[in-house]
């Protein structure tokens, strides 16, 4: 987009705003974007999601296929998660192995999901010791609007809900419905001074990189938690936005389950 | 390894400790020749080594930033550092520690004075034995002390994990592994107080309550921690200084 | 024994106080380096006991050159940051000769800081009477933090050195010190130079440096 030119004013428009109190695009503070989940979007995959939040977008794919279990695990699954931030995400996007920042989103999301045992790893043995299911969730940014984390986070446990193993592929059975039992939602703030904004927007972001992703599962419990960017953060602030994101996951949780059952 | 059945008996830890216990530490300062600043440090059995070179001129020339001095900080396992050997090179657990590492010490290092400049931190585990990664951080304020770098203040660096329900404060390896929650945390130090965090991390499953009891046993924690990285520090002169006394 | 403090150390609440070494926030006054505390009626500072030297304008400082270009000398400083020697800042320049026949890779100079400019780009002169090509004598490099301690209140430590071992000595502010002389005087003035480094944070040192000459010159003559 041309306005990439105009990081610095942007920067300058945000905190204005900020000190008047508001958001740019008039959001609450503990506001997440309007968000907009389609799964089964890619049908050669075992499960997908397609996600908008505000202009970000990303699609995340599954794909299964037996594995031998890892030695101290014989009789669980598998889940890895992998994030591409391709360049025709953004401008800022290069080609090349994973950077620290994408190996950190997929790490962030990884935790959710395993710290949530939002997938029932012991239902997805073949046969212990050797053979297990194996879980690769991808993570593909199309539209970097600013935090893709949180876009990642909800696509790839859409996409999970909406999986199906293909046992019969590979003459293990019949098809079945991947067993998921919670949905954990990652909240990511932007921290400015001693406010925070949650699902801060690109131009949001122009201000810095100093963010808190808090991810909590269905029953308000804290999964994972991420401080990243360099910046200091108190212990006030944090209690306000463990708060903030409690209350926030659960309204993302409530309207995400709304457009998936209506699907 | 396998899964200890439980964690806590008798209200003692696996290894004998109370849940509000550190394990013992050793800090040596200025172990190394070559580089600016350096700090050895023992916790646990972790054995790590921090080295700072810098500020000094950033090459190649597109990463440095004119306003201001570039912080780098390179997390690395030696490959006989664990249990099964690891191969060399950075894998994505050693670049995420080595990123929210480094955003630690931007917050407090006084970027404005070097422009145009690159301070490295680089640390190596030698031993391996769980918190590596706080052991590293701890390491990594000293040698940047000793390397004169100007910043607000010191980080200290402990992590929480929760087992047996309980909040148990610097894990060991079992209880790591095995825990139901981990939390590492990075402080600065000022005016002899926990003033603010500056790394923060969590996995694993605790309420917004137990979230509240971890960061105060971490910041009981780290004080005693910061008293001996003081104390490492201090001892350099204090030995110079009675040599002559 | 000056109180030594660390990076982050309360030292004041008097923001108007705040000297070298220091920083304030929110109406305190920190410590950001490790130092020695001095307080004087009007000044809190810490005065380094590490760190790299930073160049100021006028400062004396000792460098080797390690590129010739069309119009100068790019001289490394023994800071994070490289000095320019511009061609008209060098007396030795005489049309016709060229730029490498004056000073080559690897020539040191004595030179003074003329001029930094907001990017941190050092333009160095050697248009003072004190600067040189040094062609003889001795090269020492100091940690550049204790150079104050070798120059001694007034100039009294070198003057100390110059007086006891008749030796001629140049101290840089970026720790490279040139010394000249009587062969083993120049080598006693050389573990001077050591001693004072490794003893800068003490006490009563100038007393010791001259014991400590006074027993080398014995040793010698003896």
């Amino acid at each position: 987009m041309p306005e990439d030119i105009l990081v610095d004013i942007k920067k300058d428009y945000v905190l204005s705003k900020l000190r008047d109190g508001e958001r740019i695009d008039g959001r609450k503070f503990e506001e997440f974007r309007r968000v907009e989940v389609k799964t089964g979007v890619i049908e050669k995959a075992e499960g997908s999601a397609l996600v908008r939040l505000g202009n970000t977008q990303v699609v995340v794919g599954i794909k299964m296929q037996p594995g031998e279990p890892f030695p101290d695990t014989p009789d669980k699954g598998i889940i890895i998660v992998n994030a591409e931030l391709v360049p025709l995400a953004s401008p800022t996007f290069e080609p090349g192995p994973p950077d620290e920042t994408s190996i950190e989103l997929a790490r962030v999301v990884d935790r959710g999901i395993r710290e949530s045992e939002a997938v029932d790893l012991s239902r997805l043995c073949i046969e212990a010791g050797k053979s297990v299911w194996i879980v690769f969730v991808d993570i593909h940014a199309l539209d970097d609007d600013g935090n893709l984390l949180d876009a990642s986070a909800i696509a790839s446990i859409a996409a999970l809900m909406s999986t199906k193993v293909p046992a019969s592929r590979f003459g293990l059975g019949e098809d079945f419905d991947l067993p998921v039992n919670d949905f954990p939602v990652s909240v990511t703030s932007l921290i400015v001074g001693n406010r925070f904004l949650v699902d801060p927007s690109r131009d949001e972001l122009s201000v810095g990189n100093t963010t808190l992703t808090v991810t909590v599962d269905r029953n308000d419990s804290i999964v994972a938690m991420q401080k990243s960017g360099d910046y200091l953060l108190s212990e006030n602030l944090l209690d306000q936005i463990i708060d903030a994101s409690i209350s926030a996951s659960k309204k993302m949780r409530e309207e995400v389950l709304k457009q998936i059952s209506k699907a | 390894m396998s899964r200890p059945d439980k964690f806590i008996i008798n209200g003692k830890r696996l290894d004998g400790r109370l849940p509000d216990q550190l394990r013992p530490i050793k800090i040596e300062v200025g172990v190394l020749r070559r580089a600016d600043g350096s700090c050895y440090i023992e916790m646990g059995k972790n054995k790590v080594v921090a080295a700072v070179y810098g500020p000094r001129e950033a090459f190649p020339r597109h990463i440095q930033d004119p306003s201001k001095v570039v912080v780098r900080y390179r997390y690395n396992m030696a490959p006989f550092s664990v249990e099964e050997r690891k191969r060399p090179g950075p894998d994505r657990r050693s670049i995420e520690i080595s990123k929210v590492s480094k955003e630690a010490f931007e917050a407090i290092i006084m970027k404005e004075l070097f422009p145009r400049s690159v301070v490295d931190i680089f640390v190596e585990v030698l031993q391996a034995d769980a918190g590596s990664r706080t052991a590293c951080i701890n390491a990594a304020s000293v040698a940047l002390v000793d390397a004169g770098i100007p910043m607000k203040g010191m980080l200290t660096s402990v992590a929480v994990a929760k087992v047996d329900g309980v909040l148990v404060l610097d894990p060991m390896k079992e209880e790591d592994n095995f825990g139901e929650a981990d939390m590492p945390f990075a402080f600065l130090i000022r005016g002899g107080k926990i003033e603010s965090i500056a790394l923060l991390q969590m996995d694993g499953r605790m309420t917004r309550a137990e979230i509240k009891v971890a960061l105060n046993l971490a910041k009981k924690g780290a004080m005693e921690i910061y008293n001996l990285q003081r104390e490492a520090i201090m001892k350099q002169f204090v030995e110079e200084g009675e040599e002559n006394a | 024994m000056r109180r030594i403090v660390l990076p982050g150390d309360l030292l004041s609440t008097n923001p108007k106080l705040a000297g070298h070494g220091t920083y304030v926030e929110g109406e305190k006054v920190y410590s950001r380096i490790i130092g020695l505390f001095e307080q004087t009626d009007n000044s809190i500072r810490v005065i380094p006991l590490k760190g790299k030297y930073n160049p100021s304008v006028g400062d004396t400082i000792i460098g080797i050159v390690r590129e010739v270009t069309s119009n100068g000398w790019n001289v490394d400083i023994n800071s994070p940051y490289q000095a320019f020697l511009p061609v008209s800042e060098n007396p030795e320049c005489k049309p016709g000769k060229k730029l490498n026949e004056i000073l080559d890779i690897g020539d040191a100079i004595i030179a003074k800081v003329m001029s930094i400019d907001p990017r941190m780009r050092v333009t160095i002169t050697m248009k003072d009477k004190v600067c040189r090509a040094i062609r003889f004598g001795r090269i020492v490099a100091i940690n550049p933090a204790r150079v104050p301690r070798v120059i001694g209140k007034k100039g009294s430590m070198i003057k100390l050195i110059k007086s006891e071992l008749d030796v001629q000595i140049v101290v840089g502010q970026n720790g490279l010190i040139w010394l000249n002389g009587d062969r083993r005087k120049v080598a006693i003035a050389e573990e001077v130079v050591y001693l004072i480094e490794e003893e800068a944070h003490t006490e009563g040192l100038t007393d010791r440096v001259g014991e400590f000459i006074r027993r080398r010159k014995n040793v010698q003559t003896g």
